[in-house]
């Protein structure tokens, strides 16, 4: 990680993304509507892509590091409420670490042009990745827990696709919704002005 | 709900646990991770059990919060029983149910297993319980403090974490009163497919981003001018201090190590 100094504005926006994950892992609780036949949805890789378009490579990572230690100390935003260290040998704990690639790869490739089909060919890229890392990870961690054959590697990935297909539309809202951020009221902010000192 | 978002897992009291320093806590919990998977014999299991049992128990937290702790993993933790019970097939038949057999190394092996994975999440649990969020924070900046060497931002880090703690239950909040005002306004939130709900989710979004990043704006204005110069040199509120309790908690535990390698088979 480079040394250049973060401003008081680059940590509070970043602390207000980990905010953004903590609500948007439990936004059916607060937006009721918001769950479809039963199961309560979930924003975190849209807010973890958000992450990365809007506050760059580095401050995006570094602010989902923030996510999964908060997380890990005990403080209840990851989903359903959970939380606490315990949760490293949840299965699904590889969800959670694989936002901390995506917000960097996702703000790698946003940096290099700010266009709507780069920001939603980005997202998906970003969803691509939470996918690879986190069913990869549950499987192993399947396997290492369970032991043996403790569970079907095409099972692991098929029991993901209601999800996938979830998470690829809100991708695509995501990266557009980005957009529109950056035309309304992003390029005001420090974070895009080059920084003077 | 907005008091337990700040508070957590965290369930207030004095006991011997409380009372010891994060650091150490946190220390030590690392390697009883470690030591865990050194044990291979009844004995060594019952003493690793003795130790985060103990822990567990002179920390007075009552057990439905253990248990909450415990949930996530429940099912795991059984299913990783049962499976090594059906599927290993070696040693005595101890129990022959209609042709279904069980054999003794699948009993042992499904327990041992299950067993240091209810350890391990115990264990790891009673931090979160004992320790509040603020503290944990001081104690990761003190801990991951060596890494400022390889320019790893820890002061950042650190403080991040407790801004978001700041803003988690008000972003909260505001979510729920945008969600309101929208539904007041006549969005149509509660019917319609997949599709027209996560178009619904624009509407809950736009007010929220404009708001939240107006809060962070003021908030950074407010540390300038309180004159934030960033990690060097600053100073703290609470300072954490090693005490007497922290040194018997190293040598139960050096004693704890040495007994492990002594049962072990």
């Amino acid at each position: 990680m480079q040394a250049s100094r973060w401003s008081a504005y680059d940590i509070t926006v970043g602390a207000l993304f980990v905010a953004l994950m903590a609500v948007g892992a439990n936004i059916a609780s607060v937006a009721p509507f918001l769950s479809v036949l039963g199961v309560p949805l979930t924003l975190q890789t849209f807010f973890a892509i958000l992450a990365g378009i809007v506050l760059g490579s580095r401050l995006g990572m570094f602010s989902m590091i923030v996510y999964t230690v908060l997380g890990l100390i005990g403080a209840p935003i990851f989903s359903q409420f959970s939380g606490g260290l315990g949760t490293i040998f949840s299965p699904t704990f590889g969800f959670i670490l694989s936002y901390i690639v995506l917000a960097f790869v996702v703000g790698k490739i946003a940096e290099t042009k700010r266009s709507p089909s780069l920001y939603v060919a980005a997202s998906l890229v970003g969803v691509a990745l939470n996918y690879l890392i986190g069913v990869n990870l549950f499987y192993a961690a399947m396997n290492f827990w369970v032991g043996g054959d403790g569970i079907n590697y095409v099972i692991a990935w098929s029991s993901m696709i209601p999800f996938l297909l979830k998470d690829i539309t809100l991708a695509v809202v995501a990266g557009l919704f980005a957009y529109r951020l950056e035309r309304s009221f992003l390029h005001r902010t420090p974070l895009r002005q080059a920084k003077v000192s | 709900m907005s008091n337990s978002m700040i508070i957590g897992q965290y369930v207030p009291g004095e006991s011997f646990v409380h009372r010891l320093d994060p650091r150490s806590k946190i220390a030590i919990i690392f390697f009883f991770v470690l030591i865990v998977f050194f044990a291979n014999s009844v004995m060594s299991y019952g003493l690793l059990a003795l130790f985060a049992i103990g822990a567990a128990a002179s920390s007075k937290v009552p057990l439905p919060y253990i248990m909450k702790g415990l949930k996530p993993v429940w099912f795991l933790i059984i299913f990783t029983f049962l499976l090594h019970l059906i599927v290993t097939k070696e040693g005595d038949v101890l129990y022959n149910l209609w042709g279904w057999k069980i054999y003794e190394e699948g009993l042992v092996q499904g327990a041992a297993i299950s067993l240091r994975f209810f350890l391990l999440i115990l264990v790891t649990s009673l931090l979160t319980l004992t320790t509040t969020p603020i503290e944990i924070t001081d104690a990761i900046e003190e801990l991951l403090g060596p890494l400022k060497k390889i320019r790893f931002p820890v002061h950042e880090l650190a403080l991040m974490m407790s801004i978001s703690l700041r803003f988690i239950p008000t972003l909260m909040q505001e979510t729920e009163k945008i969600s309101k005002a929208q539904a007041s306004r006549g969005v149509d939130f509660r019917t319609g497919s997949f599709k027209d709900r996560i178009k619904a989710v624009i509407p809950l979004l736009v007010p929220l981003f404009v708001s939240a990043f107006k809060r962070a704006e003021e908030l950074a204005m407010a540390m300038e001018a309180r004159g934030y110069r960033g990690g060097e040199g600053r100073t703290k509120l609470r300072e954490l201090s090693i005490s007497k309790l922290d040194y018997y908690l190293y040598a139960l535990f050096i004693l704890l190590i040495i007994g492990l390698f002594l049962t072990r088979s």
